[in-house]
């Protein structure tokens, strides 16, 4: 009887498992506070210095180290519109280069205070807003108002940061080790943080198959390298490898046990995307360069198939029952 | 000869029993279909506070449900295309009449009952036009199917009775065909709607929205205490396009389109999963599993609130407020202003939380 009351006693208080954990304080937490650092430094760098060529690479150290959480889409991320705030892409729509230019047109003086430029449509600030002013400078005589609205955007980065950094170290890392805690309405057991976690790293390698390469693959008759994402940037190709190497990290820590064909699949896709020397993903306009995205594309779906079989299964989880099916 | 028990259900099923009620098999609230860890499918009765009552086998995903006003007997849909519909009788827990599309239609996953519960009406396409219908069987002569009518659009998905046996009908748009699975056939050419129809099939309104919005497929209904219609729709278009995804609408007057800010309008995905409205009536819920999202509306249309819990789908009034369901196994309790956990299975909550009465 004892043993009984014990064991349903350790069903209700089931501890996080070792994967949660290692994810948390050495994937999370670091990447978070890495990111809050870069965005400081941007800002601070715009504050004093607000030429394009100059603030180019804080801001590159500050996609770089977005690119290093920006799949961890749960929690504070997912809050209040951040992610989408701090990149707002892909934009079907064309909603940065309208916004922006509207800012500019209309010398939108919610520039020069904070708490009104958080009002500012998302279109219009984080990283994609600021890629227009660094790498697409305008001609139109109109530099002192783009200076002020690239220190307005790099200060609202910062400040994002800064309330993803606190969220996650103060609030969020805690939910998602005491699952089933009173008052713990996001995650009811321990395999849910797991799951969440583990949907995180789907999604995340989904969405860079998808969505970093499908968008400029287009149609085979229909390719748009322009549409890639930061290409302005100069960025599509990097952001494809960190995210990898990202998400890499977040199976490795996820994981409870060794994952040899899902780090193997890793290193391959790696090694492809590596190889491509092609930073723009602009050799999706020829078939034969198409070819080598798509096998790229491919390797990056065996990585997500293989994460499944080896961490979704042991963990017990896959990804949401109504949200991959729906009707 | 028959056993008495096989005798007793023939009886059951010849007379309808008019006589039970939900109250003699637990008196469940909610009606809801759930995967269990060993990928098994069945029906589940929850009551109030969203405790098991009752759970019975089914054969395989179900969809949504259908309740009996007053009888405990429940209308089990399979996810779409479904070439049948299973009857239930929740008191002895099995099924008790296989309704079969007849040749040349199929099931679309919703159905609903008119007359005080005397006829079943169900969502279907005619495959070889791709036609909407609606089709009626009568509960009396154990589900005979007694008629059918167009529904008024292609690709009809939830229907909701009103008083006076008016049918509302989201017409979703999206024509499919068995052969081809849940392939849609007409993306470009699209055009939902939202039609009353009388109980004998003529036309009362019809709701359609403007022409950017052709691909939003309207897809569910709730009804509101005074009569106010709340239509859900899933887009067709990109998901990070941010389009409306409600819909308000009273006879007579033109829809309202409800909408949260474009980060939170983006982060559903263009996909709404189920709608209700609160038990008070004041606030319509929308929820998106692929957001982890429910969404909270006044009845103007003013977005209110959203809560985050993943996989979040199934939605009805509570006894206060909404009760919601997920693929993770909980059942929650909230309105604008929480969301909270009631109860947790190891189970995955399908797409519907149907309530009873």
């Amino acid at each position: 009887m004892r043993h009984l009351l014990t064991a349903a006693l350790c069903l209700l208080t089931l501890p996080a498992t070792a994967g949660t954990r290692a994810v948390v304080q050495d994937h999370a937490l670091p990447r978070v506070a890495g990111f809050a650092q870069a965005a400081q430094a941007l800002d601070a760098a715009a504050a004093q210095d607000c030429r394009a060529d100059t603030l180019r690479p804080a801001y590159q150290a500050t996609f770089d180290a977005w690119m290093g959480l920006s799949h961890l889409g749960l929690g504070p991320l997912e809050e209040d519109g951040r992610a989408l705030t701090i990149a707002f892409w892909p934009d079907s729509r064309g909603l940065v280069g309208r916004t922006v230019q509207r800012l500019r047109a209309e010398e939108d003086a919610a520039v020069d205070r904070p708490e009104r430029f958080a009002e500012v449509s998302i279109a219009g600030r984080g990283l994609f807003a600021l890629e227009r002013l660094l790498y697409e400078p305008d001609n139109d005589g109109n530099g002192e108002y783009t200076c002020r609205l690239a220190q307005a955007i790099a200060g609202d980065l910062s400040r994002l940061a800064q309330e993803i950094e606190t969220a996650w170290r103060t609030d969020f890392a805690d939910q998602l080790l005491n699952a089933g805690a009173e008052g713990n309405s996001r995650f009811l057991t321990a395999r849910e943080a797991s799951q969440a976690l583990y949907t995180a790293l789907v999604t995340g390698l989904e969405f860079t198959a998808d969505q970093r390469l499908g968008r400029p693959m287009g149609r085979f008759d229909a390719p748009r390298p322009q549409v890639a994402e930061a290409r302005r940037s100069g960025r599509p190709l990097r952001n494809v490898i960190l995210s990898l190497e990202a998400l890499r990290d977040l199976a490795l820590a996820l994981a409870d046990q060794p994952i040899p064909e899902t780090e193997a699949a890793f290193a391959t896709a790696l090694q492809t995307a590596r190889a491509l020397d092609d930073p723009l993903l602009a050799g999706v306009a020829d078939p034969s360069g198409r070819l080598r995205v798509e096998v790229l594309k491919n390797r990056i779906e065996e990585t997500r198939a293989a994460a499944a079989r080896e961490i979704g299964t042991a963990l017990g989880v896959s990804v949401g029952f109504n949200a991959t099916d729906g009707d | 000869m028959p056993s008495r028990r096989a005798f007793l259900a023939g009886l059951v099923a010849a007379t309808g029993t008019p006589r039970l009620s939900w109250a003699d098999a637990g008196d469940p609230a909610y009606l809801a279909a759930a995967r269990a860890p060993s990928g098994g499918h069945a029906l589940f009765g929850l009551g109030a506070e969203g405790q098991d009552i009752f759970r019975i086998p089914l054969p395989d995903r179900g969809h949504a449900a259908a309740a009996h006003p007053t009888a405990p007997e429940a209308v089990a849909f399979a996810r779409r295309p479904g070439r049948f519909a299973l009857v239930i009788d929740c008191l002895v827990g099995r099924e008790i009449r296989r309704l079969d599309a007849p040749e040349g239609r199929h099931f679309y996953g919703h159905g609903a009952f008119l007359a005080g519960g005397d006829i079943l009406a169900t969502s279907e396409n005619e495959i070889e036009t791709g036609a909407g219908m609606i089709g009626l069987w009568s509960r009396a002569d154990g589900y005979a199917r007694i008629g059918e009518y167009r529904s008024g659009g292609i690709g009809p998905h939830e229907i909701k009775a009103l008083p006076g046996n008016v049918l509302a009908i989201a017409n979703g748009g999206i024509r499919t065909h068995p052969d081809q699975g849940r392939d849609k056939l007409n993306l470009a050419t699209m055009r939902p709607n939202l039609s009353y129809l009388s109980a004998r099939g003529e036309m009362l309104e019809q709701v359609e929205l403007p022409p950017e919005l052709w691909r939003n497929s309207i897809r569910h209904l709730a009804v509101a205490p005074d009569g106010q219609v709340a239509f859900a729709m899933q887009w067709q278009g990109a998901p990070e396009d941010g389009v409306p995804l409600l819909g308000l609408h009273r006879r007579g007057a033109a829809p309202v389109l409800a909408e949260a800010g474009l980060a939170e309008q983006m982060a559903m995905q263009g996909y709404a999963g189920s709608i209700a409205f609160s038990a008070e009536g004041a606030q319509v819920g929308i929820t998106s599993p692929r957001g982890g999202r429910l969404h909270v509306f006044d009845t103007q249309g003013q977005f209110l609130a959203v809560h985050h819990r993943a996989d979040i789908c199934g939605l009805a009034a509570g006894a206060r407020g909404f009760l919601a369901t997920d693929g993770l196994g909980g059942v929650l309790q909230g309105d604008a202003a929480r969301l909270s956990p009631l109860t947790r299975a190891d189970r995955a909550w399908d797409n519907h939380l149907v309530r009873i009465g």
